[in-house]
């Protein structure tokens, strides 16, 4: 079905073709309406991980789904949303009418992981369905076993908290409160759940109504023909920047600690090969489906895949699902990236992270004259269960530490930051003070964590956490614990050290922790972590003295 | 290429100058390419001068423009008063040429800088550069001393501790010092300890306490405000000092205020100790002259839209006061400072245009600045740039003088567009016109977000079009938006220097509350309140102004308990008017700001904030023309008259945007154009600093003041 639209677009445009400023005026007027629609959620939403740390994204869709225009808000969630409109399609068809908005979580039907809460209306002309626009936002709890509904040892989908098919969130421009209750019910924190639902719903009326401005500006035809042109600028645009590279074929590979529930390492493996101007991504080699919760659904799958070719060409270019017409990626069903139900998924961002690495490892390989040395995928993360010392209310805290990126051929890499296909900030002292029965102990860069080049890879990040008041559940999650793991150098460049868990007991007594565990703590433990550095490019003895002086006064180890 | 000049031709008077001590009011911006000096006597009268800025001294334009005056017959003795807006600051920054900074931190938490908000400045760069530190590692000095989250005192701070740090830090020689402890935002007593023991080690030595500067959570933005005047602090002093040296040396009287951030003034004698609060004080002088502007017509609903070489800047003024936002960035690093809500694109004059790799046509950010500038000015610019677009589309005539002298070259115009033309499959003239509308597009995207995103009507808004650029887009905005009107005020190229002396000076102050709103809470803001009004209001009795002209103006930052982001609402003077009123008006201001509310929720205050204003300058208009020179008024619009015939200088042939081919359109005089002549377009009106493109079906109507009006109809 895809393919005969597509024909009939590209016959409908053959026919019209827009000329190149009204393409502009209108595909700028389109771009700016998604960034309109994140500000909208952005401002106004509960959540931390929404409003702190830009886990979401606005994009608006072409009638048959394919994304023409988003936000660039957080890479993990580009190049999914599309299949969550198709899942619409699929299931709603004829029956989709204006002012209806879908809500859709489910990991098998186009969504990412569950807490992942999708609100996508479809935008009417004329009576017609034109287009559709959509939200994405990573909301902190979506019910299930275990409060923040993520854990690494959940092995079923079931587990992973309240699963929804595309439902309708509103009919008619009317709340559904069918819809609304059976949420409310499931979730942990149905206030800041409930009103995230209603602040995304305003970001999409908003960007329903710039669409119709537009359509009504400069006529439905011509505007389904930008629609187009929009996806052919991105695939032309892509394909030429490949065409200048070298053809070639490398592979490479990564592993994550385990399988999420104490099991051997799981292996990624990409085969990367580029003739002309297309790629072909080929993931086969990658583990088969795993017990624990670090499956990938496809979806996240394509969007690692779409974060890498941007990374890889322009990173300044803003894209949208053109990009995938430069890409076959070759995924088995069965395969830790392209799980059968009802694998668990919910820590699927981890083996996202080493997917991506591994990618740009393979691009590397490719051409070495770009390599890239490797940044942490440690992704560190922590549920800790509390209480407002201010107000006394229970909460759980959700924190995620970044560490060090990689160094390149221009300098050496960033301290202590989240990493590829996420940019979660890093939640203040005097937040995490005074909203949670916690006390920060230090933060800190770790002298010598970085990995050893030419230019020197960033630093990872220490930090300790001291439990306060009352004995609290936590659940803790890492990679790149294994030393064999850690962030890879390039052209000749060190790699960066390892990451840490250490628990210390309030009698000083240390409890063995790998790379994740579900604890509970007495009141006056203690919770270190240690994020990797990242990895150095070309040979130490090519290092500037004065940036080795410089670093030997600054402590930098 | 130093000239001066007098408004002339009657509208702002030109008898002799200097009649009366002390009667003139200076207002002096450094621009990036020029230094603007306006003067303006207390009967009207107005003296320009516009002179080569030097960046490597930019005190020396300014001293070179008040010798400029002075050749325009303005005794530097008569000189009342001189009003600054200086980009030392920003420059000091954006070059890294600032001084060398200690940092005292609570133990464990030295790297606040390095790692920052723990997120990368650009997310799918995999290249891109370490962002720089304003202080070095082996330079933050950690301190044995701690408080809880809700300002408990957990370690204490010892005398012997204190001393320990500062003797450290002496022993570095810095050239100055930043203090920012944990919680001090709650309890400043052991910043203050440390500060004390710290200066006596290092007489001399300006320390920078966080909780001083910026009381209020977050400790990496409250780290970084008090750096960055700790940084600026030495460089914005001898800066100044050197100013008011060279003022005395002139003869002129040192009283010297300086543009803030907030779009107010400070005294030069205070302005280096708060250096961090000068980041924008260019930008800001156009934004608060706007607001001054607007207010003698009686306007309180205004955009100012001031468009230069590189950039365009924005700002929505809702009730006759320019907004403020509680914390700007500048490189990446965040500064708790009230000010300007600007919103900046990268559009401007000499924003150059081209066809990226997937065949799309862009205009700007990238921009060819001041030199070589566009091609039209044959500097030797080789890319294609909006100016060049309006040249070859006849919007900006060939021919015709600028400032500088400058003539403009069609043929180098259309010879850089040639290439794009070419890439887009267009003729010269088609592609300078899609050019033009993209640009055109893009600024109006920058004034949506300003006014209907935010719930705001953009017919109830007065646009003030000012800068180079500015009158030449004012009418197509118009067009685009449906402006109520549009206000092009005399001198659109000086708006910014003249803008200067019709600021107030301002004083702001801030603290972290993060409770949430219930009536036991009224009191503690109600007496902080009251407090700080007294204190703010006495420093500016201490600056001079007499107790009648001082304002002060409340508000409080509130969010739902639950969220993240604060949306700042107004407190009545005098208190709170309970908290049911502000929970109320938080509610509505959300649901207008965000389409959504629930009412049911629980309201929190975050910060609460207070401004003092006091009233400076008597009787100057912010567009540089006195009050004597009277504002508009019913009998001008009455008196409805032709353009005078030595107003029209020549008729050219103009491709006007969006049309489909060239026609002739009659070139007029401003200075020809006095008070109550209408003329009605397409029409190009002409003056030495700007452009202004009135539209077909659009009129211009020009005011005893010589501000321009452009309205939709005839």
């Amino acid at each position: 079905m895809t393919a005969t639209s597509s024909r009939a677009a590209r016959a409908r445009r053959a026919a019209r073709p827009v000329d190149p400023i009204t393409f502009e005026l209108a595909s700028a007027a389109l771009q700016a309406a998604a960034i309109e629609m994140g500000g909208v959620l952005k401002h106004s939403s509960y959540s931390p991980i929404i409003r702190e740390m830009d886990d979401f994204s606005c994009a608006i869709f072409r009638a048959d789904g394919d994304l023409v225009a988003q936000a660039d808000f957080i890479p993990a969630q580009l190049g999914a949303m599309s299949l969550v409109v198709r899942a619409i399609i699929d299931r709603w068809g004829s029956a989709v009418a204006p002012g209806d908005a879908y809500l859709a979580n489910h990991p098998y039907l186009g969504a990412m992981h569950t807490p992942d809460l999708n609100v996508i209306m479809p935008v009417f002309h004329g009576g017609a369905l034109f287009g559709w626009v959509g939200t994405a936002a990573h909301h902190i709890d979506v019910g299930g076993v275990r409060p923040g509904t993520e854990g690494p040892d959940l092995t079923e989908v079931y587990a992973e908290g309240l699963l929804l098919p595309p439902v309708r969130l509103y009919r008619g421009g009317d709340e559904n409160p069918d819809v609304f209750a059976l949420v409310g019910a499931a979730v942990r924190d149905p206030v800041s759940t409930l009103s995230d639902l209603r602040a995304q719903r305003a970001a999409c009326l908003v960007g329903e109504r710039r669409v119709i401005e537009v359509t009504e500006r400069y006529g439905p035809a011509t505007v389904t023909a930008v629609f187009d042109q929009m996806l052919d600028a991105v695939e032309r645009a892509v394909r030429l920047d490949l065409a200048d590279l070298p053809d070639g074929e490398a592979e490479a590979e990564g592993f994550l600690d385990d399988d999420g529930v104490g099991g051997p390492p799981t292996r990624i493996h990409v085969r990367l090969a580029k003739h002309g101007d297309h790629l072909v991504v080929d993931l086969s080699g990658s583990a088969p489906q795993v017990r624990g919760a670090m499956n990938v659904p496809w979806a996240s799958t394509r969007a690692s895949v779409v974060y890498a070719i941007r990374a890889m060409t322009d990173p300044a270019r803003s894209t949208n699902d053109g990009v995938l017409r430069t890409v076959d990626i070759i995924c088995p069903r069965g395969t830790v990236l392209n799980p059968e139900p009802p694998a668990a998924v919910s820590i699927r961002h981890n083996t996202c992270q080493r997917l991506a690495d591994t990618l740009i490892r393979a691009a590397s390989a490719i051409w070495p004259e770009h390599a890239i040395a490797s940044s942490t995928v440690a992704f560190f993360g922590m549920n800790l269960a509390s209480v407002s010392p201010r107000t006394g209310v229970p909460s759980v805290m959700a924190e995620v530490v970044g560490g060090g990126t990689g160094a390149h051929r221009g300098g050496d890499g960033l301290d202590g930051v989240d990493t590829y296909m996420a940019n979660v900030g890093l939640m203040p002292v005097e937040v995490a003070e005074s909203s949670y029965s916690v006390r920060i102990l230090r933060t800190e860069l770790i002298a010598g964590s970085q990995g050893d080049g030419r230019y020197r890879g960033g630093l990872g990040i220490r930090r300790e956490y001291q439990v306060l008041g009352a004995e609290s559940a936590v659940t803790l999650y890492s990679e790149q614990t294994d030393p064999r793991f850690a962030p890879r150098g390039a052209a000749g460049g060190g790699a960066g050290a390892p990451s840490r868990i250490t628990v210390t007991g309030p009698d000083g007594t240390v409890l063995p922790v790998g790379s994740k565990a579900s604890l509970v703590l007495a009141p006056g433990s203690v919770v270190r972590i240690e994020t990797s550095g990242g990895g150095g490019y070309g040979d130490p003895a090519g290092r500037d003295p004065d940036l080795i002086a410089a670093d030997e006064q600054d402590e930098r180890g | 290429m130093t000239g001066a000049s007098s408004a002339g031709s009657g509208l702002a008077g030109s008898g002799p100058a200097g009649a009366g001590a002390e009667s003139w009011i200076v207002g002096i911006d450094i621009g990036g390419t020029f230094t603007d000096a306006i003067a303006t006597g207390r009967d009207g009268r107005v003296r320009v001068a516009k002179v080569p800025s030097t960046p490597d001294d930019p005190g020396l334009a300014f001293e070179r423009a008040l010798l400029a005056l002075a050749e325009a017959g303005i005794s530097p003795g008569a000189i009342r008063m001189i009003f600054h807006g200086t980009t030392v600051a920003t420059n000091a920054l954006l070059t890294g040429r600032t001084a060398r900074v200690a940092l005292a931190t609570t133990a464990g938490f030295r790297d606040v800088l390095g790692y920052r908000n723990g997120s990368r400045p650009a997310v799918y760069d995999l290249t891109q550069p370490r962002p720089r530190q304003l202080v070095r590692r082996r330079d933050r000095i950690e301190v044995a001393e701690r408080l809880s989250g809700l300002g408990e005192v957990v370690i204490p701070l010892t005398e012997q501790e204190a001393d320990r740090v500062a003797a450290q830090i002496a022993a570095r020689s810095p050239e100055a010092v930043a203090v920012c402890l944990l919680f001090s935002y709650l309890d400043d007593a052991h910043e203050r300890m440390l500060g004390a023991a710290i200066a006596r080690r290092l007489p001399g030595v300006p320390v920078t306490l966080s909780s001083a500067v910026a009381r209020e959570f977050r400790e990496y933005p409250r780290t970084s405000t008090a750096v960055i005047n700790a940084a600026l602090r030495p460089v914005v002093g001898s800066y100044l000092l050197r100013l008011r040296s060279r003022v005395r040396a002139i003869g002129a009287p040192p009283r010297l205020q300086i543009m803030q951030s907030n779009g107010g003034c400070l005294p030069a004698d205070r302005a280096a100790e708060q250096a961090h609060r000068l980041v924008l004080s260019g930008p800001a002088a156009g934004v608060a002259g706007t607001a001054a502007l607007g207010a003698g017509y009686g306007l309180r609903q205004l955009i100012s839209l001031d468009m230069g070489g590189t950039s365009l800047d924005i700002c929505l003024i809702g009730d006759g006061v320019p907004p403020v936002t509680s914390r700007q960035d500048i490189d990446g690093s965040p500064i708790l400072a009230p000010s300007v809500d600007i919103v900046t694109v990268g559009a401007g004059g000499g924003s150059i245009a081209a066809v990226d790799r997937g065949g799309r046509l862009r205009v700007g950010p990238e921009s060819a600045g001041a030199r070589p500038g566009p091609a039209a000015y044959g500097h030797g610019g080789d890319r294609a740039t909006l100016t060049d677009a309006h040249v070859v589309a006849g919007t900006l005539p060939a021919g015709m003088p600028l400032a500088g002298s400058l003539a403009l070259d069609r043929d180098a115009a259309a010879a850089v567009l040639a290439p794009v033309a070419a890439d887009l499959g267009l003729s010269v003239p088609d592609a300078a016109d899609g050019i033009i509308r993209l640009a055109v597009a893009q600024m109006t995207a920058a004034l949506r977000q300003v006014s209907v995103q935010r719930g705001l009507d953009p017919r109830e808004y007065t646009l003030v079009a000012f800068g180079g650029a500015g009158p030449l887009h004012a009418g197509l905005l118009l067009r685009e938006m449906g402006f109520a009107s549009v206000l092009v005020p005399r001198f659109p190229g000086l708006f910014a220097a003249s803008g200067l002396t019709s600021t107030d000076v301002r004083i702001d102050e801030s603290r972290t509350v993060l409770a949430p709103l219930t009536p036991g809470l009224v009191p503690d803001l109600t007496s902080w309140y009251a407090a700080t009004g007294r204190r703010l209001s006495a420093q500016l009795r201490r600056d001079g102004i007499p107790a009648g002209q001082i304002r002060l103006v409340a508000s409080a930052d509130c969010r739902f308990v639950g969220q993240g982001y604060e949306l700042s609402v107004p407190v009545t003077p005098r208190g709170l008017a309970g908290v049911a009123a502000l929970a109320r008006r938080f509610v509505e201001q959300h649901r207008r700001t965000y389409g959504h509310a629930d009412a049911g929720q629980q309201v929190e205050v975050v910060n609460v904030r207070l401004s003092a204003f006091g009233a400076l300058a008597d009787g100057v208009g912010a567009d540089g023309v006195g009050p004597a020179a009277g504002g508009d008024d019913d009998q001008a619009r009455a008196a409805r008259r032709r353009p005078p015939a030595r107003s029209r200088i020549g008729r050219v042939s103009v491709r006007l945007p969006g049309a489909a081919a060239a026609r002739t359109v009659p070139v007029f005089d401003r200075e020809h154009l006095g008070g109550g002549v209408v003329l009605t377009g397409p029409a190009i009106v002409h003056q030495l600093d700007t452009t202004t493109l009135v539209l077909a079906g659009q009129r211009a109507r020009f005011d005893d003041r010589g501000s321009m009006w452009l309205e939709e109809g005839r």
